[in-house]
């Protein structure tokens, strides 16, 4: 507990001991795995602000009427949900407020304050200059939401935050993972969150990648993503740390790898070379091989390019297994978290490989025959084995990351 | 080959400005040089910034699925495209 | 050990220009490098903050074809040049770039288009919104660009910690390379200063502003100091492992000894705290990781850029972390190239070559709360350790040294 550094350890000795989440099924991981495994859509009308003039009318929204208070009266939507999901996480993970005062935080998001910038901008057009709040602006950066809980938790460890757009959850995961194995922390909260905002709602709309309807991933009629907000959060630990507290282990971060198809600004590798090399190199550094993985929880966001290289990713790795991993992808449910999406579908994917079963998707729309993969759709499908999980996540910029969970029982795949 | 040489200049001027074509004059395109690939070599980025450029220009609303190959060919292409929409938007005015 | 990471090549734009010279000369001369802020139309007020060190009008076609330029904003335009200039310093030599990364820090992003982009959504309607703009303005884009143009398919991170961003950019650039999961890391920081940027940071207080005989202008540790001078640019350096380097007789510029961050959780969103001794522990913490210890620091390039509390506590913390031992030279030069931009890395490379660092010529009296005096001239040759404490917590060091 001083701090002193510890020596650095083997991999797969990163273990993950508490998890907390606010997504468009509500504020905890209660009402995420209940939604999951319902297969639910949490889509709806978007009303967060008007939606009048956009190109489509839906987003998955996080209900703010169940949020409770915010600790600061600058806190930003990203802030709340940040650090109402790392207040769950530590609280599960049953830490203790010296073993939070030696955690570092790593966090991911891609807007931070931004929909509360956008306020702060109609107060300056609308109201004049004299009139505009800067207070809204107080934590409008990208590691607001970050460093909210690092404040709030206590932690004097190591914080840093990541920014690479829908690869930031997963980025944060590995940068956790990465500061443990170094011995610089025995514990750091990992996780992102975004909050939905004008300029990302328009954005992706003036990129003609939203659909307006429900995003279906890997479908065949899959015509564009939709946009949703909330934060993941997953307590991670060596495995040591947690012994030496008695702490439940929930699954182990075995293996945590990440590339950039250095091709083209917003459109993916098409074959998903990059991607299939995260994949690889997750499963290698988890001493796993691909015939290990018991199912994918997929990046799938539904637009046309992306689950088809996204698909042919899968195929280069798996070969002819792919057909049999069951995928799934939780987009299909709650939306695209955007910088979030990463550390939510983590915190989904661990749910998964704790109950031996993976949420389906909605049974919506026909097969995309040129994908061959066996989706998860309409029941939650047990597992005959749930013991090692795949997690992708694939960015604009050409960023790709991939986690490998696995159970804490099966110490040995092989 | 018919078409307004106003429509396909208006359209080249937005192709420099909008998309940045610094080392080009609107004149230097040719209206039936390939804008994307060869040719001209934009992208899909710069397809969907032509579109905003074009409704703003013209003030009309062009769907995704019409944004294809053959109406997006050329600068001629693009011309008569846009030509026959506005010549529908003409006669349905008032409605 | 041979995947202990050096820096072989870098590449710095800043408000001196783009020549290793001119920062040099810069930081000789003291002066900050201010340059009138263009006003905006939207000043809530008489700007009370009129300057910003920004970087002048350059041509950065030796290392950015216009073609590739037409849809980058400036923050991708300066990485990817400085990014050349580091490839181009270092001459690696054909490699994997499948095991190349890239770690960029920013603070504020791509402004201008962002702020472009929100005008556009709420003054002409959504679908005004342009793709250019929405691609580019994402806060990873400058990282995207730099792998693009460099064919670095390795991890790609940006790192948004504000004034520690470059720092942490650069140790976990290191880390890659130490760690071998990467041959080769461009490690760096880009931001732009716009002028409701700088109008928004003088609003809160944050940026120089001077007073009736007193210039505008950043005083770090000084008793009179009030502000910031913010900066703009963009610098990139190149990490390999030692062995590689030494392989093809590459020139080091530096070699990467430790790094450490901590946080200071007493902080607030848009200012620092008062944790010393929680800093101070974790800066003792990265001495010792880098096997120096602190009567063994040649130098220290510290991130006090003038800011009153930022500052103090820097001051503060190096003070403890030096406790019963006299303080080794300190320069802070911050107070001629601005925060934001990656200035900071340049200027630490500059102090391992040896550079000589004025008085700032706009300094009074120290503050006696840390009783430093700025070191002039050059620092004696040994370990430097490089400092940047961020407002709203974060902190991280360098420990670093030319073999």
């Amino acid at each position: 507990m001083s701090g002193a550094d510890r020596a650095p350890l083997p991999p797969g000795s990163i273990v993950i001991t508490g998890l907390g989440a606010v997504t468009p099924f509500g504020w905890g991981v209660a009402p995420l795995w209940e939604g999951a495994r319902s297969g639910r859509c949490a889509v709806g009308a978007l009303d967060r602000f008007d939606p009048a003039g956009h190109r489509t009318r839906i987003a998955a929204q996080v209900p703010l009427d169940a949020a409770p208070a915010p600790r600061s009266r600058r806190a930003t939507l990203a802030d709340r949900f940040a650090v109402a999901a790392a207040g769950e996480a530590v609280a599960s993970a049953g830490l203790d407020a010296s073993a939070l005062a030696h955690a570092g935080v790593a966090f991911g998001s891609s807007t931070g304050g931004l929909i509360e910038s956008e306020s702060y901008f109609e107060d300056l057009l609308r109201r004049g200059p004299r009139r505009a709040r800067p207070g809204l602006l107080a934590s409008q950066q990208f590691d607001g939401p970050g460093d909210a809980v690092a404040r709030a938790l206590g932690c004097t460890g190591p914080v840093l935050t990541v920014t690479a757009a829908c690869v930031s959850g997963a980025a944060a995961i590995e940068a956790a993972a990465r500061i443990l194995l170094r011995g610089e922390a025995d514990t750091v909260v990992a996780g992102a969150s975004d909050a939905l905002c004008r300029v990302t709602y328009s954005g992706f709309n003036s990129l003609r990648a939203v659909d307006e309807k429900p995003s279906r991933p890997f479908r065949k009629d899959r015509a564009g993503l939709t946009l949703g907000e909330g934060a993941g959060v997953l307590v991670l630990e060596s495995a040591r740390h947690a012994r030496e507290r008695g702490a439940r282990v929930l699954a182990v971060l075995a293996g945590a790898a990440s590339t950039c198809d250095a091709h083209h600004m917003t459109a993916p590798h098409a074959a998903g070379a990059g991607a299939a090399v995260a994949v690889t190199r997750a499963l290698t550094e988890a001493a796993c091989d691909p015939a290990d993985v018991d199912f994918i929880n997929a990046h799938g966001t539904g637009t046309p390019h992306n689950d088809a290289a996204e698909a042919a990713a899968i195929a280069r790795v798996f070969g002819g297994l792919a057909r049999s991993i069951p995928v799934t992808s939780t987009k299909a449910l709650i939306g695209h978290l955007l910088g979030s999406a990463g550390a939510v579908e983590a915190v989904v994917t661990v749910l998964c490989l704790a109950r031996g079963e993976v949420h389906p998707m909605p049974d919506d729309g026909e097969r995309d025959l040129s994908i061959a993969l066996d989706l998860v759709l309409g029941l939650p499908r047990r597992l005959p084995r749930a013991r090692v999980a795949l997690s992708t996540s694939l960015a604009f910029g050409g960023a790709n990351a991939a986690l490998v969970l696995r159970r804490p029982e099966s110490a040995h795949v092989r | 080959m018919s078409g307004d040489p106003a429509t396909a200049l208006k359209i080249k001027t937005l192709l420099v400005e909008k998309l940045h074509l610094d080392a080009l004059t609107p004149e230097q395109i040719a209206d039936d040089m390939p804008l994307f690939g060869e040719g001209l070599g934009l992208d899909s980025v710069d397809a969907l910034e032509l579109v905003v450029a074009l409704e703003k220009e013209f003030s009309i609303r062009i769907q995704s699925y019409e944004v294809g190959r053959e109406a997006f060919a050329t600068v001629a292409t693009l011309s008569r495209y846009l030509e026959g929409r506005l010549a529908s938007a003409d006669s349905h005015v008032g409605s | 050990m041979s995947a202990e990471p050096v820096v072989t090549g870098a590449g710095a734009i800043g408000a001196w220009g783009v020549e290793r010279r001119a920062l040099h000369g810069a930081l000789a001369a003291g002066h900050p490098l201010a340059r009138r802020v263009e006003g905006t139309p939207d000043a809530a007020t008489v700007p009370a903050a009129a300057c910003a060190a920004l970087v002048p009008v350059l041509d950065l076609s030796p290392w950015l074809a216009p073609a590739h330029a037409r849809r980058m904003a400036m923050t991708s335009r300066w990485s990817v040049a400085a990014a050349r200039m580091a490839v181009e310093e270092a001459r690696p030599g054909p490699r994997d770039g499948g095991r190349t990364a890239v770690v960029m820090a920013t603070a504020f992003g791509s402004v201008w288009f962002t702020e472009r982009l929100v005008r556009q959504v709420l003054d002409e309607g959504p679908q005004a919104a342009q793709p250019f703009y929405f691609s580019e303005c994402v806060a990873n884009a400058a990282a995207g660009q730099v792998a693009i143009a460099e064919g670095a398919r390795g991890a790609n991170v940006t790192i948004a910690q504000r004034e520690a961003g470059p720092l942490i950019a650069l140790s976990q650039a290191a880390a890659e390379v130490r760690e071998e999961r990467a041959e080769a890391a461009l490690a760096g920081a880009v931001d732009e200063m716009s002028p409701l940027l700088h109008r928004l940071l003088d609003r809160y207080r944050a940026l120089a502003r001077g007073a009736a005989g007193r210039a505008e202008a950043p005083r770090p540790f000084d008793l009179r100091r009030d502000g910031v001078l913010a900066g703009e640019g963009a610098a990139v350096l190149l990490v390999e492992p030692a062995a590689t380097a030494r392989a093809r007789g590459a020139r080091t510029l530096a070699r990467i000894r430790g790094t450490g961050s901590a946080f200071d959780p007493t902080a607030t969103e848009s200012d620092w705290g008062e944790g010393v001794e929680t800093l101070a522990a974790a800066l003792h913490r990265t001495l010792r990781r880098a096997g120096v210890a602190p009567e063994e620091i040649a130098g220290i390039v510290s991130g006090a850029s003038g800011a009153r509390r930022g500052d103090a506590l820097e001051g503060k913390v190096l003070r403890s972390a030096w406790s019963g031992r006299t303080l080794p030279p300190i320069v802070a030069p911050k107070a001629v190239v601005g925060e934001y931009g990656g200035g900071i890395l340049a200027c630490a490379l500059a102090a391992l070559d040896g550079a000589s660092f004025g008085r700032p010529t706009q300094l009074t009296e120290h503050d006696p709360q840390m009783g430093i005096d700025l070191h002039t001239g050059s620092i004696p040759h040994g370990p430097i350790l490089v400092s940047a404490l961020a407002a709203g917590g974060a902190a991280a060091w360098v420990v670093m040294d030319r073999p």
